[in-house]
């Protein structure tokens, strides 16, 4: 039977395959990023540079998906209101921001990337919003929990 | 804070100890210390009203508005 038990499981399974995909990715990104470029029949030169955008966004993704992991280690012990889970999104939200900046940096040799650039930018405001709801919800909570 | 709680001089006057008093009201004894201790940030009534019942006091008895 499906539960919220089962749920936050397989959230917290995927994020170990995406943690793992982005480490394994990272060692083969020099092949990865070969074999897109003779694909997509794009100039050479700019192999460098996109290996360079993948490997700064490559960090702050792992921090952010290292956070997330920890949140839902707090959501599985039923400690969802907890100041750690507030700063767990706080640097999620800035950790998109980050990749935002990359890409939008990288949008000057690559235009795609602008795209996902405010996609990221966008993710991290939701975020940010998410961060300032579970903050309120954590003042809620300890003024309840000291009404006696 | 502003508002104290004496809830230990009244206990004391009425010789009951906390583990009977969080019994008779039907709190935790780990509410009843938040309470003496002035921890608590808010008190509802049904609890100030438990107190009063099993104390035999006034809400006036146990809280005391003090000048910070």
């Amino acid at each position: 039977m499906w539960n919220p038990g089962k749920s936050v499981t397989t959230s917290s399974v995927c994020t170990k395959i995406v943690i793992l995909l982005v480490i394994g990715s990272a060692f083969a990104a020099p092949y990865l990023v070969k074999s897109y470029v003779s694909f997509a029949a794009k100039n050479p030169e700019i192999i460098g540079p996109l290996l360079a955008t993948f490997y700064a966004c490559s960090v702050p993704g792992l921090v952010a998906l290292f956070c997330l992991d920890r949140l839902l280690a707090n959501i599985k012990k039923k400690d969802v209101f907890i100041e750690k889970n507030v700063k767990y999104l706080r640097v999620i939200s800035w950790c998109s921001f980050a990749v935002s900046a990359i890409l939008f940096l990288s949008g000057f040799y690559y235009l795609l990337f602008l795209l996902i650039a405010v996609a990221a930018a966008f993710f991290g405001l939701i975020l940010r919003v998410v961060k300032n709801v579970i903050e309120q919800a954590v003042a809620i909570k300890n003024d309840n929990d000291l009404t006696i | 804070m502003a508002i104290l709680v004496n809830l230990d001089v009244m206990m004391a006057k009425r010789k009951i100890s906390a583990g009977e008093l969080s019994e008779k009201i039907g709190i935790t004894p780990a509410n009843l210390s938040i309470l003496k201790n002035n921890k608590a940030k808010a008190i509802r009534f049904s609890t100030l009203e438990e107190i009063c019942r099993v104390l035999d006091c006034q809400p006036g008895d146990i809280l005391e508005y003090k000048k910070d």
